[in-house]
C-alpha cells in the first residue's frame, strides 16, 4: 500500500521544536529511506507562496494562499510504503512534526509510480487539485475522466511531471499526533472541510507561471480548484 | 422437529455463532458485506434445513460452513471475484453445491476470528461512534435500525456510519489481524473502552429504546467474557468483566417503581443477583489489587466492597487511592475523599475536597458542594452545610435531586 504523510503545522515554532525538527528530521529520513518505506517526499514553501487556482467562465481566478485557510497548513509530504494503515501510523508517529503537531495519513487510490532516480531538484511545484465529493452526472463524470486522462497526458509529453496519483476520499484520512509518548489518533483529515485534496502532481517545471498555465489546464480547476505551491529549494 | 423448537436452535445460534462465522468469512475474503449477507443467508437457510434434518450437532461448523459456500458461489458469478476467489482457493472451501454433512471433517474455524474482528472494529483510526456500531453490526449481529434505536440516531445515518468505516478499513488498509505483542496493551485497552462504553450506553438506560439498550449491557457481557477467553493473559479483561458484572447485578434493586434511581445504600439487597456478585468476585482472585492495579481492576473490587456488609471503607479509601495513582481524575478524588471520611477521617475527606474547590475543578458539578455539604453536615457545622447544599440545588441537572436536596436542607 502507498500512502500519502501530509507534514501539517502551525508555523510557530520554538527554539525547543526547532532544535528537535534539526535533530530528528534527517534521521526520519534516513531510517525510512533505509527500510525502503519512504518513496519520496520534501518540504514546501510557507503557505504565502501558495496560489489558488479556479476557471468559471472561460475566465482564470488566481487567489493567493492555500485552498483552505486554517491554523494549521501542509508544510510538506511524504510518499510511503507500508504494509498497513498500523505501519503507516507508526511511521508517522516517528517523524517529529507528529510530536508538536499533525501529520495526516492518506492512502493512495493506487500504487503510485515513483521514478527511480528521481531528485530534489525535480520537485518544483506541488499541485493539489480539489474535489467537494459530490458526484456529478454520469456524463460529466465520464468527461471528467477523459479530461484527466487528456491532461496527465499532456503533462507528461512534456516531461513535467514527477509524480502524479489519485488519493482515496478524505473520509479515509487518519491524523496522527503524538502527546506524552502516546500515539493519538483521529478519525478524518487535519481539516475538515466541504473541499478535500483529491490527488497530488508534482512538477519539474520551470517558474511559477508555467505551473500554474498547467493548473489552469487541470480540469478540476473548472469544477473547483487546483493549489500550486513551490517545493523547498525549487 | 417443531417449528418453534428450530426457530428456538436458530436464535440460540445466531446469538452464540453469527460473530465467529462472519469473522471467518472476513478473513477468507476480506469483504465485509459479503460476509455479513452470506451469513445472514446461512441462517435464513438453517430455517429450512434444520427443520428438514435436524439441529447439526455443530451448528457454528455448519453455518460456517453454509456460509462460506455462499460466498465462493457469488464470487464465482461475480467478475471482480477472480482475484479473491484466488485467496480463497488457499484456504479451501469444500463442494459449494453439497451441504455440510455432519461426519465429514470440520471445517476449521479459528477462533482468533473473532479477535481479529474485535480488534478490527475498534480500531483507533476509526472514529469512537463508528467502532461501537461496528461492534454491535459485525460482532453481535444487530441490525442496522436496532443500532440506530438504540443510540437514538436515524437508520440512514447509522447506516452511513457503517458503510463509511467499513469503506475507509478496506481503502486504507487497516489490517485483519490481532496487533502485534508492540501494540496489544494499547489496543487491548481500546477494546476495553468501547464494550465499557458500550455496557454504559445500556447501563444508563435513560433514553433511546429501552429493551434494546437494556441488551446492550448483555452484549458487552458476553463479548468481554469471550474478549477474556481470548486474552487469558490480560487481567484488565477480567477486571472489567467483574466491573460489568458487578453493576449489573443491581439492575432489578436501583430503580423504583416511579423511574428514580435508588442508592446503593437503600436498595433492597434480595433484588441483587447473587450468582453474577459470586463469578464477579471469583474473578478477582489472583494477585493483590494494591499492588499491580489496573483501572477496571481497581473500580470492580472497589464495586464488589459495596456488595458486603459491614462497608470495609479504609479499603476502599485505598482502593480509590490506587485508582487515582492510575488515573488522576478530580471525580476519582472526589469519590476518595468520601471514602476517607466515611473510613472515619471526616477532616482528611473534607479538606480533600476543599482541595477540589480551590483549584476550581468540577466548578459547576452539583455533587462535589452536595457531598461538601454532607461531611460538614456529619462534622456538625450546619450553617456553613446550608451554604454548600445552596450552591448544589443551584447547579442541581434533574428535580429528582433538587428534591432530594431541599429535604436535606429541611433536616438541618
Amino acid at each position: 500500500m502507498n500512502y500519502l504523510l501530509l507534514i501539517c503545522t502551525d508555523g510557530v515554532s520554538t527554539p525547543e521544536i526547532a532544535a528537535a525538527m534539526q535533530e530528528h528530521t534527517p534521521k526520519w529520513v534516513e531510517e525510512m529511506d533505509g527500510r525502503g518505506v519512504r518513496l519520496l517526499g520534501n518540504g514546501l514553501l510557507g503557505p504565502d507562496t501558495a496560489r489558488t487556482v479556479r476557471v468559471r467562465g472561460g475566465e482564470t481566478l488566481i487567489t493567493d494562499g492555500p485552498f483552505v485557510d486554517s491554523k494549521e497548513f501542509i508544510g510538506g509530504l511524504d510518499i510511503i510504503q507500508a504494509e498497513s494503515l498500523d505501519e503507516a501510523i507508526e511511521v508517522a508517529a516517528k517523524h517529529p512534526v507528529s510530536w508538536y503537531f499533525t501529520i495526516e495519513v492518506r492512502p493512495f487510490r493506487r500504487e503510485v509510480e515513483v521514478p527511480e532516480n528521481w531528485t530534489y531538484e525535480q520537485l518544483r511545484f506541488l499541485m493539489l487539485p480539489c474535489l467537494d465529493g459530490i458526484p456529478e452526472a454520469d456524463e460529466v463524470e465520464a468527461q471528467l475522466l477523459r479530461d484527466l486522462q487528456a491532461w496527465a497526458e499532456m503533462v507528461d509529453a512534456r516531461g513535467v511531471r514527477v509524480v502524479g496519483a489519485p488519493l482515496a476520499p478524505a473520509s479515509t484520512a487518519t491524523t496522527v499526533r503524538v502527546r506524552d509518548g502516546q500515539t493519538v489518533l483521529s478519525d478524518g483529515p487535519f481539516v475538515e472541510t466541504k473541499e478535500y485534496v483529491a490527488g497530488i502532481d508534482i512538477l519539474s517545471c520551470e517558474t511559477m507561471d508555467e505551473a500554474i498555465e498547467l493548473a489552469t489546464a487541470h480540469p478540476l480547476s473548472r469544477f473547483h480548484m487546483v493549489e500550486v505551491r513551490p517545493f523547498w529549494g525549487g | 422437529m417443531t417449528a418453534t423448537g428450530v426457530e428456538a436452535a436458530v436464535q440460540a445460534a445466531f446469538k452464540e455463532e453469527w460473530g465467529s462465522v462472519v469473522a471467518t468469512l472476513i478473513r477468507r475474503t476480506g469483504n465485509w458485506d459479503l460476509a455479513e449477507e452470506c451469513a445472514q443467508e446461512a441462517f435464513t437457510q438453517a430455517l429450512t434445513s434444520w427443520a428438514r434434518d435436524g439441529v447439526p450437532s455443530r451448528p457454528g461448523a455448519w453455518l460456517t460452513t453454509v456460509a462460506g459456500n455462499r460466498a465462493l458461489d457469488r464470487l464465482r458469478r461475480s467478475a471482480r471475484g477472480a482475484e479473491l476467489l484466488e485467496q480463497v482457493a488457499r484456504d479451501p472451501l469444500r463442494s459449494p453445491s453439497a451441504e455440510p454433512d455432519e461426519d465429514e471433517d470440520e471445517p476449521e474455524v479459528i477462533e482468533d476470528d473473532r479477535l481479529r474482528l474485535m480488534f478490527t472494529c475498534c480500531h483507533p483510526a476509526l472514529a469512537l461512534e463508528a467502532r461501537v456500531a461496528l461492534t454491535l453490526r459485525t460482532l453481535a449481529g444487530l441490525t442496522t435500525a436496532e443500532i440506530a434505536r438504540a443510540f437514538l440516531v436515524a437508520e440512514p445515518t447509522m447506516a452511513k456510519r457503517l458503510v463509511r468505516a467499513k469503506a475507509k478499513i478496506a481503502a486504507a488498509a487497516i489490517p485483519y489481524r490481532v496487533p502485534p505483542p508492540e501494540l496489544l496493551p494499547e489496543r487491548t485497552t481500546g477494546v476495553l473502552a468501547v464494550l465499557y462504553l458500550l455496557f454504559n450506553e445500556g447501563y444508563s438506560a435513560s433514553s433511546g429504546d429501552e429493551l434494546i439498550r437494556a441488551g446492550l449491557c448483555d452484549e458487552a457481557i458476553r463479548l468481554t467474557r469471550l474478549l477474556g477467553r481470548l486474552l487469558p493473559e490480560e487481567p484488565e479483561a477480567d477486571a472489567l468483566l467483574a466491573l460489568m458484572l458487578l453493576q449489573h447485578s443491581r439492575r432489578d434493586a436501583r430503580v423504583d417503581a416511579g423511574g428514580d434511581l435508588i442508592t446503593l445504600e437503600h436498595q433492597d439487597r434480595g433484588l441483587w443477583h447473587g450468582d453474577e456478585i459470586a463469578e464477579a468476585e471469583a474473578l478477582l482472585t489472583d494477585g493483590d489489587p494494591l499492588i499491580t492495579i489496573g483501572t477496571y481492576r481497581a473500580q470492580a473490587e472497589i464495586a464488589l466492597c459495596h456488595t458486603r456488609e459491614p462497608t470495609d471503607w479504609p479499603r476502599i479509601a485505598a482502593l480509590y487511592a490506587a485508582l487515582e495513582q492510575a488515573l488522576p481524575s478530580p471525580v476519582v478524588r472526589l469519590n476518595r475523599a468520601v471514602a476517607v471520611a466515611m473510613a472515619g477521617d471526616l477532616d482528611a475527606g473534607i479538606a480533600l475536597v476543599g482541595e477540589l474547590v480551590q483549584r476550581d475543578e468540577l466548578s459547576g458539578y452539583h455533587l462535589l458542594y452536595a457531598t461538601r455539604a454532607d461531611l460538614l453536615r456529619r462534622r456538625g457545622d450546619v450553617i456553613d452545610a446550608r451554604v454548600e447544599y445552596e450552591r448544589a440545588l443551584a447547579l442541581a441537572p434533574s428535580e429528582t435531586e433538587r428534591r432530594f436536596l431541599r429535604g436535606r436542607i429541611a433536616e438541618l
